[in-house]
């Protein structure tokens, strides 16, 4: 829509290390080569996410050997979307790319991945076919199919690293932690165009799973449901838990007293009593949070905007106006919580 | 069209008024409404600019928008990524608009931009926020009228803020005030609640309210949960920018003295033959007290939180034409 540079798109390629990595100098020159196909300007950007010396190492034997890119090294590891938000710091491209360290998509993948930004802001790859147990693919679209039934939006691949996007879409959402992986889900969100692209799966590309990812999905899942669902209403959310817990504590309450007024049974004796006491007063409290939460967003809430402006129309009557005060909004985005 | 905006010298300073709609698949009201904010404003010595917000709308609302930007200079559109809903759509409307009065209404031709001038009349007087009512709705009864009405007397035995009509669009405010209201999730309906804190002088008048020409309704009786909730934020809010701590401190109250009631009721055998402290009563006491400790515990969180933030209770006080209009309190 603004994309009106001349020239080639310069690309910015970020490449967040963590701990699974494949050989730097293999992974260079395969991730280089269809670029340089492309005949596009592009920078390499690894972010080692803590020490890793091996990998480090061959980078340096790279440089020596006169190729250019920058490194930059976390002094430990703060995950993968922190690197990656780091990266984007030193990155200068118009188009972002991110690819991961190790070998998970094939890397002739990687042109049809940025020709597809031409119809969207942010491309997200999915490993088509896809290898992997009954059980694991059974996993896999539980998660996608759970995180779908919350957010409203269908991925089939989110563990899947290899992203294209305009610059904007790293500008206006800030990630940390491991949100990467929820990049699509908040980008769609945000109003950006996500489309998905079926890739290519690398050979080398095996992962187990383990109970550690089953119990690490549906925290992941809470995490979205929360970041998309109620971090603009949290009274909303607490209040229906707050008033759920509340109502079921006062009808047993109301029961219990029942029974003592028209059957005639001793209430000070039944343990009862303290269940109903204990749901009411959890009630209230989750009541109280919520209305926290809504203090917090009211206090802040001159930095959180609601909304977010594709620009902004206007033909003043002459041409040599003074810019309005508001052009900046068109030019640039406007910040979002 | 002719517009004076484009010989007049003063377009280049600051307009009087601003006209803010928000649109959301409304393609056949886009015409029709600007021809009727033009007709009825052109009368009047003042100049004016409309602001268009386009609410992620899948129909042409959009591309009529921008056909009418293109012959007239005084039309601002702003266009949304996408569907975010009206709250949002107003509050981009008032942060782009620059006008020193700000105006706004419905898409969907059920308000009368007639009525505009009458509201420009009653700010003229030294009102700080103006508020439309409809007071012969055409609307439907049970679904939109009957809902509408137990919410206004809702919002305004809750909030103290006596408005017959909390949710007719068409309202007018001073800009400085209005522009420093935080305006988020679905509070358009709350705008004179949450403007109370700056204490401004509210007058409402009576609206011609037209019935839906073009497309549908986009409410349903599902927000009622929805007002109920944020009605109890405004309560809170409005009471914790006021005396922070008493809010909290009255919700602890019911449940200190439930709690220390169940404590008595379970002691007092104890000292009687039989000796016997009811645990059940007991138990449920202390619950009931450390719960009343822990939300007072949440107020003075919140005091820590309102300290923190950037919304000063103290700052919407210079807000208003009048400070002393605090009176008006009717």
């Amino acid at each position: 829509m603004n994309q009106s540079q001349s020239g080639p798109m310069r690309i910015s390629v970020i490449v967040p290390v963590g701990a699974r990595q494949s050989e730097a100098e293999l992974l260079y020159s395969e991730y280089q080569r269809p670029l340089v196909r492309r005949g596009a300007t592009f920078e390499f950007i690894f972010v080692l996410d803590g020490p890793h010396p091996t990998f480090e190492a061959a980078l340096e034997r790279l440089a020596a050997r006169g190729e250019r890119f920058t490194v930059v090294t976390l002094t430990r590891s703060f995950g993968e979307a922190t690197a990656l938000m780091v990266g984007f710091e030193h990155a200068a491209g118009d188009l972002i790319l991110t690819l991961p360290a190790y070998a998970q998509i094939n890397a002739e993948e990687i042109n049809p991945l940025l020709d597809k930004l031409g119809e969207a802001d942010l491309v997200v790859s999915y490993r088509h076919p896809r290898r992997g147990s009954w059980a694991e693919t059974l996993r896999r679209r539980m998660f996608h199919g759970l995180l779908g039934l919350v957010t409203h939006v269908r991925f089939n691949d989110l563990g899947c690293n290899a992203r294209a996007m305009r610059r904007k879409v790293l500008e206006e959402i800030p990630l940390y932690g491991e949100q990467q992986r929820f990049l699509p889900v908040l980008a769609d969100r945000q109003g950006f165009r996500v489309r998905e692209l079926a890739v290519r799966q690398c050979a080398q590309d095996v992962r187990r799973d383990r109970t550690q990812s089953y119990a690490r999905g549906i925290l992941d899942i809470f995490n979205v449901f929360f970041l998309v669902r109620f971090t603009k209403k949290p009274l909303r959310f607490f209040g229906m838990i707050g008033v759920a817990l509340c109502s079921l504590g006062a009808l047993a309450l109301l029961y219990l007293v029942f029974e003592r007024l028209a059957l005639d049974r001793s209430l000070a004796d039944r343990p009862a009593l303290m269940l109903a006491s204990l749901f009411i007063v959890l009630g209230v409290q989750v009541f109280a949070l919520g209305l926290l939460g809504e203090l917090i967003i009211f206090a802040h809430a001159g930095g959180i905007k609601d909304y977010q402006v594709d620009r902004v129309i206007h033909f003043p009557a002459v041409a040599s106006e003074p810019p309005p005060a508001h052009a900046s909004h068109a030019a640039r985005p406007v910040a979002v919580s | 069209m002719s517009s004076p905006a484009e010989t007049d010298p003063t377009t280049f300073l600051r307009p009087d008024l601003s006209v803010i709609v928000p649109f959301f698949n409304e393609e056949d009201s886009v015409a029709p409404l600007h021809a009727a904010i033009v007709q009825s404003l052109d009368p009047l010595p003042i100049v004016y600019e409309m602001v268009f917000v386009d609410d992620g709308s899948r129909d042409g609302t959009l591309a009529r928008a921008e056909e009418l930007a293109r012959t007239d200079p005084r039309l601002r559109v702003i266009k949304f990524r996408r569907n975010y809903g009206q709250t949002p759509a107003m509050a981009a409307g008032i942060e782009h608009a620059s006008g020193a009065i700000l105006v706004t209404m419905d898409g969907d031709l059920q308000n009368d931009p007639a009525d505009i001038p009458l509201f420009l009349a009653k700010i003229a007087e030294g009102y700080d926020i103006v508020v439309g009512w409809r007071h012969r709705r055409q609307d439907k009864l049970l679904s939109r009228k009957i809902p509408s009405k137990v919410a206004n007397w809702l919002i305004s035995r809750v909030t103290g803020v006596r408005i017959t009509d909390n949710g007719c669009s068409l309202k007018a405010f001073r800009a400085t005030l209005i522009k420093a209201i935080p305006l988020y999730s679905e509070m358009h309906r709350f705008i004179p609640a949450m403007a109370w804190m700056a204490g401004p002088r509210i007058a409402e008048i009576k609206v011609r309210h037209h019935a839906r020409r073009f497309g549908h309704s986009k409410y349903g009786l599902s927000r009622i949960y929805k007002v109920l909730i944020d009605l109890m934020v405004i309560k809170t809010l409005a009471s914790f920018t006021a005396r922070p701590l008493l809010w909290f401190a009255m919700l602890s109250v019911p449940l200190l003295l439930f709690g220390l009631a169940a404590m008595v009721a379970g002691i007092t055998p104890y000292f009687s033959a039989s000796a016997h402290v009811s645990l059940p009563f007991v138990g449920s006491g202390l619950m009931f007290i450390a719960a009343a400790l822990f939300v007072l515990a949440g107020g003075a969180l919140g005091e820590l939180i309102y300290r923190t933030g950037d919304i000063r209770h103290h700052s919407f006080a210079q807000l208003t034409m009048q400070s002393s209009g605090r009176g008006s309190r009717t």
